[in-house]
């Protein structure tokens, strides 16, 4: 390990509502990898945008080889040696390989660009990687690993002397994961500072020679990799107080019916043979980080991605659903965690919104009954506190919480048994959550049952009978709330294969 | 530039008063522009008022556009018939003769002025039929012109004021057939290009032209085969023979454009045998001059034969690539329509008038008789 | 490129390299239908009539290239048929109606396509105006400027025989009694020069990226406003070139038409494999999609098919064409 590099210190953000970063402290040395932790929207992602220009600080300095700096953009990032390889890629699919990582900066020949000369220094620097791609391939045909290979080849094109990997391994498989560790290694020997941010605790442990741990928006501290254990990353990582009392114990009687049993749910990557039951008025969280799979495995259930496999029974009877309008029918309900893409039409007044999934009844021939409309609005306007002026306002004139309560309406209207939440609160104010808090409970004292989908650790002990926890797709555990942790969830969400 | 731009954004906002005054400022005020016209001829009009006793009414006249001279010629007409009976006018047509909304628009436009009578070239009755029981119910008196209103409700439009398309068809083949007489034997081709199947002006020309040329050549003992187009060969009247002496060729392109009319008519020009070409209107006879362009037959082995005017046929009856063609009487068509407007504003009772038509070759067509027809 | 292709003797010529892939299919479907009419018509198979398809395939052929610019960038331009229409129109005016020389009517004729190409290019790159609207837009500003300017009358380009006439010459030549499509040689040598410039150039290069991910090249530090407006106005300086080569061989220009032309022109470069979703795209295949639009155009009515037959073989050669480019996307977007 050299010397340092790279120095944050004291680094404030503060955005509309959220103090995002709270006086954050980083530093990153020459030759050495140095592991971001945090849960999610701890502030790894802020404070990287904050050094790479994308942001700019409110308080705070940063020192780069020496110097106290503050890059204008990525841009001029970049040219200073900084480079970030994002977990989305930035490439152009059309292009090659060689055009892409010479994009901006073609090597001319007059005004004709000298493609040759471009694909023989894209093949040195792959040689520098120790990596074989043909830069006159179509960067659209390569596997997502590969790209990734050319990203960093891209950024060390641009002679950086540090670079910032976010979440790297995502998409990759563990081949080329392996291959991505020695080209980081390699780099490494060859002096640069790295900064790896992951969930991963298995990689931290393999890769990374220090970890600096963050949690909500604040510097929490930085160890030695070799010197200490998962646990003791997970505990700086979760070791806030907790200031919501979690479930004791759970509400649902062991023998109370199953009304949704999943067995070998399989869709894509990120479901991979996920299977569980749900009881009558249980509340079964979903528990895992960011790209768990969680989502994916409500969203195949509910019949809106195409399943590759797998039963679902709803009380005890074998059903097929192949499309939203299938669960629909058979009673299940699917609040998305983005209302404004897939939960309510923003621009429709709130009646519009409570009877669009329930439209059918409440049309008099070929006219819409605005009269039963209101009625039925006003209904669940009251009985779910939903605080707005009339019924005709339009929904994106409410707050979250608001809004968040005629999406529930919607679903009530059908009559869904089963509801699942997907991120219920996110967005909403602390007031609003526990409303909706309070719903959820009347909901399942009514006999619905609801799965809830939450990265927030407290939400889930506080409103969990049971905790289903995923982690890259597959199900690892499920936890009797009278026994879970946050330090057993984490380590569930980060056991990996 | 940027002025045009701005003036012809301006000009597309005010689309029921399209032609209004716009990006004139670069271009001389000329006479026969409808923009201008339109302000003028009121003025005039209104300074003539207290002489002619009789006269101060005000006509909407609706045309297919302008997109073809004959429609300069015809407000020509008109609007020296107006002046003359110090009455007013507002002359209207789509860009097109495929903007059949357009139209109704403009008849819709010209029923709020209130005028005293409504002159009507439609471009698709049916499209037009509420717009015209419109007009009825208001007491104002339609009268057509050029196409007229053809398959018109009974009694909506009191008189036209039209050549007779299948008339004008018959003379044209008469005087090809002069022309063509001697080279007719077995397996001669004569060519005939329409615009579209649709249009009745130009399917009466058509079917006038075949009826005709048929009856002629059968009458030097040949047999006539129709063939090409659907809808001349189930219309015409002759007496076909399948496989006969003559064959009577119709091309209609799939789309009017000057590309596919043109390819038609080289298709013609490539057939054996084929020893004329007749061009039913303005685009058809356009046609056979640019694909002789190319080809080179047309006046020399080939007898070309257009209608209507413009200055490319007038050039090429003048170069005797076309050795002749018809022209209707625009002019006449636009006097008499206003003529009929003034009458049926009178409450005078009116009846249809034929406009005429004319044989124009290179030796007649400077004689001011047949040169006042001849818009270019 | 397959593997297959790159065996070949011939990979290193660039021109060959080019083609390749789907480009051949075209290259067979248009040997095809050629041999298919010839056989079928006698009349087709003259020399005129390749003639005539050549000399009505210019116009085309330079929308074409003008719209493959707009396509690339994953835009589009629906303004280049009444646009053709509209520049010709003020070019022959000026030439026959106020008198002036023949060849301010052709500077002014390409003058009108580039102002309205960089037009376009203000409202879809500066103003971020979805393209499809705002061209849309200006075809209509087009089309009512054309009507305009010549006050609605049609307009008659200098005939041949005239002294201003040398002008067609460029487009059809005649030496002693034989007529030669020198147009054909220009498109030639304009399709190798922009197809040098789409793929050798910055300005290609950057416009293909534009098409390709419009963020991912801004955040490379391309100047992507000037790369995605050029775009544009090189479809516009085309669209004038169309309007040049349409006054010449039809002589006769009407106003208020032009609107369909465009799809012909889109049509033509999507057969020839351009994305509708940008980012690729070629000027070659443009050239070879405007010959299978003008082969069926030109060969159909030989055939003796019925109007309306004409229309229902064209929609379903477009039909094929877009779905090859929707596999084409799908397949991409799995790879």
């Amino acid at each position: 390990m050299g010397d340092i590099i790279l120095t944050m210190k004291g680094i404030d953000k503060s955005f509309p509502g959220v103090h995002a970063l709270d006086h954050v402290d980083l530093e990153v040395r020459k030759g050495e990898v140095l592991a971001l932790m945090g849960e999610n929207g701890a502030g790894k992602s802020t404070l990287m945008k904050v050094l790479t220009g994308i942001y700019k600080k409110d308080e705070g300095t940063i020192t780069y080889e020496g110097k106290e700096i503050e890059f204008e953009n990525p841009r001029a990032a970049q040219a200073a040696g900084v480079v970030i390889v994002h977990q989305e890629l930035n490439m152009l699919s059309h292009l090659t390989v060689a055009q892409n990582i010479f994009i901006g900066r073609e090597i001319m020949n007059g005004q004709i660009i000298n493609d040759e000369k471009m694909n023989e220094e894209s093949v040195k620097l792959f040689q520098k990687l120790g990596i074989e791609i043909d830069p006159k391939e179509k960067m659209g045909n390569l596997t997502v690993g590969k790209q990734q290979m050319c990203e960093i080849a891209k950024a060390i094109s641009h002679d950086a002397k540090v670079i910032i990997f976010d979440e790297p391994s995502a998409a990759l498989t563990e081949a080329e994961i392996e291959e991505l560790f020695k080209i980081i290694r390699d780099l490494r020997d060859k002096g640069m500072g790295i900064v790896y941010i992951s969930h991963r605790m298995d990689e931290i442990k393999v890769i990374t020679d220090r970890v600096t741990v963050m949690r909500d928006g604040t510097y929490v501290g930085t160890l030695i990799t070799k010197d200490c254990t998962k646990d003791d990353i997970i505990n700086m990582m979760v070791g806030r107080v907790i200031y919501e009392d979690p479930k004791t114990q759970s509400a649902v009687a062991k023998d109370a019916p199953v009304v949704l049993k999943v067995e070998h749910l399989n869709a894509g990557k990120m479901v991979r043979d996920v299977s569980f039951e749900l009881h009558k008025g249980e509340i079964l969280g979903f528990s895992g980080l960011m790209g768990a799979g969680r989502t994916e495995t409500a969203r195949a259930l509910f019949g809106a991605d195409p399943k590759e496999g797998g039963d679902i029974y709803i009380n005890g009877e074998k059903v097929t659903i192949n499309t939203p309008m299938d669960a629909v029918n058979h009673g299940i309900g699917y609040l998305s965690e983005d209302r404004k893409r897939y939960g309510i039409v923003v621009g429709k007044s709130v009646a519009e919104n409570t009877t669009m999934a329930t439209l059918k009844e409440f049309m008099s021939g070929l006219f819409i009954n605005k009269k039963k409309e209101d009625e039925v609005a006003w209904k669940y306007v009251e009985s779910l506190k939903t605080k707005t002026p009339t019924v005709d306002t339009e929904v994106v004139n409410l707050s979250g919480g608001n809004q968040q309560k005629v999406v529930i309406a919607k679903w009530l209207t059908r009559n869904c048994d089963i509801l699942i939440f997907d991120e219920p609160t996110r967005g909403i104010d602390v007031g609003a959550k526990s409303e909706i808090y309070t719903l959820m409970n009347e909901l399942v004292a009514q006999g619905k049952s609801i799965i809830m989908i939450s990265s927030e650790m407290t939400e889930v002990l506080r409103m969990s009978d049971r905790i289903v926890v995923m982690c890259e797709g597959r199900k690892t555990g499920e936890i009797d709330i009278a026994e879970a942790t946050q330090e057993n969830i984490m380590q569930l969400a980060t056991q990996r294969n | 530039m940027k002025k045009k731009v701005l003036s012809a954004l301006l000009s597309v906002a005010m689309v029921a008063t399209l032609l209004v005054g716009c990006g004139g400022s670069s271009a001389p005020a000329a006479e026969s522009a409808p923009a201008e016209e339109a302000a003028p001829a009121e003025e005039a009009a209104a300074e003539e008022a207290p002489a002619a006793a009789e006269g101060g009414f005000h006509f909407e006249l609706v045309s297919k556009g302008f997109q073809h001279q004959f429609w300069q010629a015809v407000l020509q007409g008109a609007q020296e018939k107006a002046d003359e009976l110090g009455d007013t006018m507002n002359f209207v047509g789509p860009n097109s003769e495929s903007d059949i909304a357009d139209q109704v628009q403009m008849f819709n436009n010209a029923i709020n002025a209130n005028p005293d009578a409504i002159g009507l070239a439609a471009l698709d009755t049916s499209a037009l039929l509420d717009a015209i029981s419109a007009a009825q119910a208001a007491g104002i008196p339609i009268v057509g012109f050029d196409s007229g209103v053809p398959d018109a409700p009974e009694g909506a439009v009191l008189a036209n004021a039209a050549t007779n398309n299948y008339n004008a068809g018959i003379l044209a083949a008469e005087e090809t057939f002069k022309l063509i007489e001697d080279k007719l034997e077995a397996g001669a081709v004569i060519g005939v290009l329409s615009q579209d199947a649709v249009s009745q002006s130009v399917g009466d020309r058509g079917l006038g032209f075949i009826d005709k040329m048929a009856e002629l050549v059968s009458g030097k003992g040949l047999t006539v085969d129709v063939t090409g187009n659907e809808k001349f060969v189930n219309e015409t009247k002759a007496t076909v023979t399948a496989g006969g002496d003559v064959t009577i060729d119709v091309k209609v392109p799939a789309q009017v454009t000057a590309e596919l009319s043109q390819t038609d008519c080289l298709n013609l020009l490539n057939t054996p045998g084929i020893i004329c070409v007749y061009g039913s209107n303005e685009h058809s006879a356009v046609a056979i001059v640019s694909a002789n362009e190319t080809v080179g037959t047309v006046g020399k082995d080939v007898v070309g034969i257009g209608f209507d005017a413009g200055a490319t046929l007038k050039g090429a009856v003048r170069d005797g690539v076309l050795a002749g063609a018809v022209t209707q009487a625009p002019f006449a068509m636009g006097a008499a329509t206003v003529e009929l407007l003034h009458k049926a504003a009178m409450g005078e009772s009116i009846a249809d008038v034929d406009t005429g038509c004319t044989w124009y070759t290179a030796d007649n067509m400077d004689e001011p008789a047949i040169a006042v027809n001849l818009y270019d | 490129m397959t593997d297959k292709e790159k065996k070949g003797g011939l990979s290193n010529n660039p021109i060959v390299k080019k083609i390749g892939g789907q480009r051949l299919v075209v290259i067979f479907v248009i040997v095809a239908l050629f041999a298919f009419f010839c056989a079928k018509s006698p009349t087709f198979r003259q020399y005129s009539t390749i003639l005539n398809l050549l000399d009505t395939s210019y116009y085309v052929t330079y929308m074409a290239i003008g719209v493959t610019f707009a396509l690339i960038t994953g835009g589009n331009d629906l303004s280049v048929g009444t646009g053709m229409v509209c520049y010709s129109l003020i070019g022959g005016y000026v030439v026959t109606k106020l008198g002036l020389p023949i060849g301010v009517g052709i500077l002014l004729t390409v003058l009108c396509g580039v102002l309205m190409g960089i037009l376009n290019g203000f409202l879809v790159a500066v103003m971020e105006l979805p393209a499809f609207i705002a061209t849309l837009c200006t075809m209509m500003i087009a089309r009512g400027m054309g009507s305009i300017c010549t006050k609605s009358q049609s307009i008659n380009w200098p005939q041949a025989s005239s002294a201003q006439g040398w002008f067609r010459s460029l487009f059809k030549i005649t030496v002693g009694e034989t007529k030669y499509p020198l147009g054909f040689l220009w498109v030639i040598i304009l399709v190798i020069v922009m197809s040098i410039i789409l793929t050798k150039t910055k300005p290609g290069r950057y416009i293909i990226a534009i098409g390709s991910n419009k963020e991912a090249t801004r955040l490379s530090g391309v100047n992507v406003i000037k790369w995605h407006m050029l775009a544009y106005i090189i479809c516009g300086f085309f669209t004038g070139l169309a309007g040049l080569a349409y006054g010449a061989t039809f002589q006769t220009v009407a106003p208020g038409t032009g609107a369909g032309l465009e799809l012909d022109a889109i049509c033509a470069a999507i057969i020839g494999g351009t994305s509708m979703t940008g980012g690729s795209g070629s000027i070659i295949g443009t050239l070879l999609g405007v010959f299978i639009m003008s082969l069926l155009k030109t060969g159909l009515p030989f055939i003796g098919l019925q109007a309306n037959w004409q229309q229902i073989i064209t929609g379903i050669v477009l039909l094929v064409a877009v779905l090859i480019d929707v596999i084409r996307s799908k397949q991409a977007k799995r790879a």
